[in-house]
């Protein structure tokens, strides 16, 4: 067995960018169950299976639902952690800095992690933009350029995961 | 042991045709947000579809608005919707339609 993996470049940039996206991502997923209650983007990660039999989606939640979050909790730190190498990067960079590249090699065994973890920052960020369908296009709202950025990273990951097999 | 000083009344009606194994779904919902290669990857590996049929499943939910992923014993389904939500897809679990 090789040690197999995926090569993902980012620029100094999207590598302070991504981690700060984290930090608030682990934060909205550690927050107290009540402060999340109703919140749409937490909705959208853990979908109700049965919109239709409140009793079934009841029991389905209690059964799951912290371990879904807790699941995402793991995941975004393996993600974190690969990018801890953006930590001592200065948030205000000239603009060389900004766009030096660094490669970041993702095992084998983290791909899914940050495929489910890079989708899981674009489903959130959709609810906070209020995309329901294809058409709902707020070209103006700054987090739509973070949100198609991600999108542009994420096809790039998934292109070479499927290479690796 | 003791004998029973009564035999119990059997005159419960047992029909079995009441209670037949039967099938559940799941569902995956069209969303504007999941990429298509994602999806045809998610159906790929963890259902270990065929591209083609990853691929065609993956046009349904996004032409038709949903498609049936699996069928088979409501545990089961349960188990896969869960997969389906930890991958970011929108899926929900129904009894197959008779």
């Amino acid at each position: 067995m090789t040690t197999a993996s995926v090569r993902l470049e980012l620029a100094a940039i999207e590598g302070v960018h991504l981690a700060h996206l984290l930090d608030e991502f682990q934060d909205m997923l550690t927050a107290d169950a009540t402060e999340n209650a109703g919140d749409p983007a937490i909705a959208r990660l853990a979908p109700n299976p049965y919109p239709e039999d409140a009793e079934a989606s009841r029991a389905f939640a209690t059964a799951t639902h912290d371990d879904l979050l807790d699941r995402r909790i793991a995941e975004a730190a393996v993600v974190r952690a690969a990018l801890s190498g953006f930590d001592e990067t200065q948030d205000v960079l000239d603009e060389q800095d900004a766009l030096t590249a660094q490669p970041i090699l993702i095992p084998a065994a983290e791909v899914d992690a940050w495929l489910r973890t890079l989708t899981a920052l674009r489903l959130v960020l959709a609810t906070r933009l209020g995309i329901v369908d294809e058409d709902d296009l707020d070209e103006d709202d700054p987090r739509r350029g973070v949100y198609d950025w991600l999108g542009y990273r994420l096809e790039g990951l998934i292109q070479s995961a499927d290479e690796l097999g | 042991m003791s004998t029973p000083i009564s035999t119990p009344a059997v005159d419960e009606h047992l029909d079995l045709s009441a209670a037949p194994l039967e099938p559940w779904q799941v569902v995956v919902w069209n969303d504007p947000v999941n990429l298509m290669s994602y999806v045809v990857r998610v159906f790929r590996t963890y259902f270990g579809y065929s591209l083609d049929r990853a691929t065609q499943l993956m046009l349904a939910v996004h032409h038709e608005g949903h498609a049936i992923v699996a069928t088979g014993p409501r545990e089961t389904m349960e188990v896969h919707a869960q997969a389906m939500h930890d991958y970011g897809l929108w899926a929900t679990v129904r009894k197959a339609p008779q």
